[in-house]
């Protein structure tokens, strides 16, 4: 039994403090996962309250032999998915324009020769994860299980229902697709 | 050996493929400056991908999860043990303040029960015992408001402590219910 699965054990024994404890662990990456999905400040605070709520009212249905995080996500990912097909266009309004300009380029200039190489890589970290918000949702979804979420490609296969070619392939072409966005803009010279 | 394709130089920075494999991709990568170049883009953009930029979550988040979540026990649980302390304080007030442990019902059931040794003649034996000894703290509570203060509230400090005792009671009793109905759901 690893670390949920004992606190899931409390709060089912009626224990306030421990959902809130199980909260603040998922609270950053389910809120990311979300805002990253729909783009949305506002719906993203939604969500991810329904999301916390829904968790809480079928706790009760989990199962112990599975993974905590790939249920959780699951829950989450059809939510966001539900949520996301009663709104197509908040969610794909933005995906043919990436992203606008990058200001962060030109502060590469005040840095000395030896901090160069790290401020360069933050600056293209910023940029890849705005870059990575504004792909189409199919390649998105993937990226963020994968990097964000630190899923291994069977647990995303169980969390979307694809099969694991599917999900390896559309990684794949997803960071082709990032890796064409930042040498378009010239982030790798 | 020809240039290598994007596929497995992804695959290759992911470390998901065969050890002489790797050792073939290493060998010509040495030597094919153009595979090089794309290595280390590929590489670059891994390693940035596996340092997401999180965005802090509003603290409302947590707040109203909280709220919505718990708000819905206690006003079920703070109904139910309402009407149970009402119900404990109003039937404990009855007997204490008009002494009935020793001329009503609970001393009807002991007389019937005195000489069977069944466990309903000891509950009786112990409520009656109880009863007896709340009446003589009540009326030796009064007294000493009477004598000291010369004033008699007595009654009033006496129902107070009561009603908050029916109501922990009762608390607790329901806490214990709401428990033990979540466990035998695991």
């Amino acid at each position: 039994m690893d670390d949920d699965q004992v606190l899931i054990k409390k709060i089912l024994a009626g224990r306030r403090s421990d959902f809130e404890e199980l909260m603040k662990k998922y609270n950053k990456k389910i809120y990311n996962f979300v805002f990253r999905m729909v783009r949305n400040e506002e719906v993203s605070v939604e969500l991810t309250q329904d999301f916390f709520i829904k968790i809480y009212m079928v706790l009760d249905k989990y199962n112990f032999e599975y993974k905590f995080s790939t249920w959780a996500y699951r829950i989450c990912y059809n939510l966001v998915i539900d949520h996301v097909r009663k709104h197509p266009m908040l969610v794909d309004s933005l995906d043919t324009h990436p992203v606008s300009q990058k200001k962060l380029m030109d502060s590469k200039h005040y840095v000395s020769e030896d901090g160069f190489q790290a401020l360069e890589k933050e600056e293209i970290k910023q940029y890849l994860w705005k870059v990575v918000a504004s792909i189409p949702l199919k390649y998105r979804e993937l990226i963020l299980l994968r990097y964000l979420q630190g899923f291994k490609y069977d647990e995303i296969a169980q969390i979307t229902e694809l099969p694991v070619g599917t999900v390896k392939n559309r990684i794949f072409k997803a960071k082709e697709i990032l890796r064409k966005e930042i040498e378009k803009d010239g982030m790798f010279e | 050996m020809e240039c290598l394709s994007d596929k497995k130089l992804h695959a290759y920075v992911e470390k998901s493929l065969p050890a002489v494999e790797c050792s073939r991709i290493r060998d010509h990568l040495i030597v094919c400056e153009s595979c090089r170049e794309r290595h280390r883009r590929i590489l670059l953009l891994e390693s940035c991908l596996l340092e997401p930029v999180y965005q802090e979550p509003p603290a409302v988040i947590e707040e109203q999860v909280m709220r919505r979540i718990y708000a819905r026990i206690p006003s079920l649980s703070s109904v139910l043990v309402l009407i149970g302390a009402s119900f404990l304080f109003l039937v404990s007030w009855i007997y204490v303040y008009f002494d009935f442990a020793n001329n009503s019902f609970i001393q009807a059931l002991r007389l019937t029960t005195a000489n069977t040794s069944s466990w309903i003649g000891s509950v009786v034996k112990v409520i009656s015992t109880v009863f007896t000894a709340v009446y003589g703290g009540f009326k030796a509570l009064n007294k000493f408001f009477a004598i000291v203060f010369d004033v008699n509230v007595g009654v009033e400090i006496f129902a107070l402590t009561l009603l908050m005792f029916s109501l922990l009671l009762f608390y607790g009793i329901y806490q214990w219910l709401f428990k033990r109905s979540k466990k035998q759901k695991i």
